[in-house]
């Protein structure tokens, strides 16, 4: 079966400026898939172009096999999307909207099921101009969703949502994944994305920098520290320091481990010197500091290369 | 593409402009025909009934907004990404909006030869008959539809330019401006044209004679010799018009980067 989205070699410039170089991805059906990078990085760019927004020089964008293009995109009736920011009419109110973008069988029922999965029965009937950041957001979220696609493309869905909102939306976004939807998500909220994407696209300088899963990534790059909550943490760190453990900068009292050796070795330090370990916990590598650590080898390699090629 | 232009009609609706406006060129209707039965010396009952009121002028200038705001109000609110990302190709979007704007064409000229022949009817029942000769073989009535008819075609070469300009500027202040400087550029320019046309007989083939198409046909005698057209050749240009620069507006849309 051939993949919901694929994109092979794309490269898109605006002028003489190249902003997207030899991009080349697959979507596995059913997967949420996270696409993470820079501010400018060519995310929404990229988006755009997979959309159909944008001509582009070269390369092919398919959506369930068939090609998108500016001028015809027949195959995006099976895609949702929401691209930076919501856009708003404001004379009409948010059920409106919702009647304006229905398509497809059973329009009423997937308006009244999205409105109630994204709690937004209190406003729906008033106008657009009165709403507040986040209900925009949310009915932009809505209009994404509202035909129930098979492929759904968010930029910054997360943006200006409140807690509530952001626990439906992730709730959604898992179950809707889980009946076979496929997701694309730019985030910067990378704690949010952690705990939905299982896929992840690293994009830098409009280049893919790495495919990979979450699972993999966070392995890879998994610095494990471990953090200590003791009797005495000035002791504890001096201690630490003078028996060459590698610490973080953290207020807390934090060691990089090595090995598995590490911990035992760490304990043993503490409670001959007199200090009494309170708790001890393991921290998982992280999105953030896994990304940060991907992009500067990935412009390290880069830079090497151009200036080889000089 | 019915779909499509029962989206964009339904947007108009929902404005509250489209009522208020409605609203307006209704009291300017009820005004003139009273002015007219009042001062039936300075405003002549069959030459205001022939000129719908002072409908059709308002008309126009509401079209021209509208037309440059059905296309910049998507870019204004950030919504055209919306519109286009669905599984309808560019060009029918765009087509869709021509024709959105074709019925609310329509649904003005009906609007106001309907409260025109109310008007006429509860104003003037006994004075004025709608089927008074005037002049060419032609009633007042069957005078007032060809003036109307004629209109709405110049009227339609018109919003041919201001859709391209809305489209190239996403603006709809520069659209509505060359909109309406295009509407008065021939009374502007008519003697100057007149010259040229006297001088060399192909110019008078340029758009801004085309837009003088309704003038001539309220007043043949005057216009004709001066243009040097007859009324077919005169409503061939404007469609030849039209179509050349609808079709410029549909290249650019098909192109752009949204
Ligand atoms: N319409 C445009 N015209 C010219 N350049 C553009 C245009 N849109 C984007 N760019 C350029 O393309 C590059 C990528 O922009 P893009 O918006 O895709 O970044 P992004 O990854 O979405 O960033 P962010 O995280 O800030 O949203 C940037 O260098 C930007 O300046
Ligand atoms: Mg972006």
């Amino acid at each position: 079966m051939s993949s919901i989205l694929s994109v092979q070699n794309l490269n898109k410039s605006f002028g003489n400026k190249h902003v997207l170089h030899d991009v080349s991805f697959d979507l596995k059906k059913g997967h949420i898939v996270g696409l993470i990078g820079p501010n400018g990085a060519g995310k929404s760019t990229l988006m755009k172009t997979m959309l159909g927004l944008f001509n582009y020089d070269s390369g092919s964008v398919k959506i369930a096999g068939e090609t998108v293009t500016p001028q015809k995109h027949e195959s995006l009736s099976k895609v949702g999307a929401l691209i930076e920011y919501p856009g708003i009419y404001p004379f009409l109110t948010g059920w409106d909207h919702l009647q304006l973008f229905a398509d497809g069988d059973h329009q009423l029922i997937h308006i009244q099921k999205i409105i109630s999965q994204l709690n937004m029965d209190s406003y729906i009937k008033r106008k657009a101009k009165g709403y507040s950041l986040g209900m925009k957001q949310k009915l932009g979220i809505a209009l994404a969703l509202v035909n129930f696609p098979d492929l759904v493309i968010l930029d910054e869905p997360m943006n200006g949502l409140d807690p509530q909102a952001t626990k439906d939306l992730r709730d959604l976004i898992i179950s809707e994944s889980q009946k076979g939807t496929t997701f694309l998500i730019s985030s910067h909220i990378l704690s949010e994305l952690q705990r939905l994407a299982q896929d992840l696209l690293i994009i830098d300088e409009g280049s893919i920098v790495q495919q990979t899963t979450m699972h993999e990534l966070l392995a890879s790059q998994g610095k494990q520290t471990i953090m200590l909550m003791t009797s005495d943490d000035k002791k504890a760190r001096e201690l630490l320091k003078k028996a060459k453990f590698q610490t973080t900068p953290d207020p807390r009292v934090e060691v990089v481990a090595k090995d598995d050796e590490t911990m035992p070795e760490v304990l043993r330090l503490l409670i001959e010197g007199g200090v009494d370990v309170l708790d001890v916990t393991r921290l998982e590598g992280n999105l953030e500091s896994s990304l940060l650590e991907v992009l500067k080898q990935s412009r390290i390699k880069k830079r090497l290369a151009e200036e080889q090629a000089e | 593409m019915y779909t499509l232009v029962k989206q964009e009609s339904f947007k108009l609706t929902k404005k509250v402009s489209t009522w208020i406006s409605t609203g307006f060129l209704v009291g300017v209707e009820i005004l003139f025909a009273f002015l007219s039965r009042i001062y039936p010396q300075t405003f002549v009952p069959a030459n205001m009934f022939e000129s719908l009121y002072f409908a059709r002028p308002i008309i126009i200038f509401y079209m021209i907004a509208a037309a440059a705001t059905i296309i910049t109000m998507e870019f204004q609110y950030g919504t055209m990404k919306q519109v286009l990302y669905r599984r309808y190709s560019r060009g029918q979007i765009l087509v869709s909006k021509w024709l959105a704007i074709f019925l609310y064409t329509l649904y003005w000229y009906v609007i106001s030869t309907g409260v025109a022949l109310l008007l006429k009817a509860m104003l003037f029942h006994h004075t004025l008959s709608i089927h008074q000769g005037a002049g060419d073989g032609m009633s007042i009535f069957t005078r007032g539809l060809a003036i109307s008819a004629a209109s709405f075609v110049s009227l339609w070469l018109l919003l041919s330019v201001v859709f391209l300009l809305a489209n190239l500027f996403r603006n709809s202040a520069a659209a509505v401006s060359v909109g309406i400087i295009g509407y008065f550029a021939a009374y502007i320019v008519t003697q100057l044209l007149t010259i040229l046309i006297q001088k060399w007989d192909w110019a008078k083939w340029n758009p801004v004679t085309m837009t003088l198409y309704p003038s001539m046909l309220a007043r043949p005698g005057y216009y004709q010799p001066l243009l040097n057209m007859q009324g077919w050749q005169m409503l061939l240009g404007n469609l030849i018009y039209i179509a050349l620069f609808l079709g410029i507006g549909y290249y650019v849309f098909n192109r752009r980067n949204v």
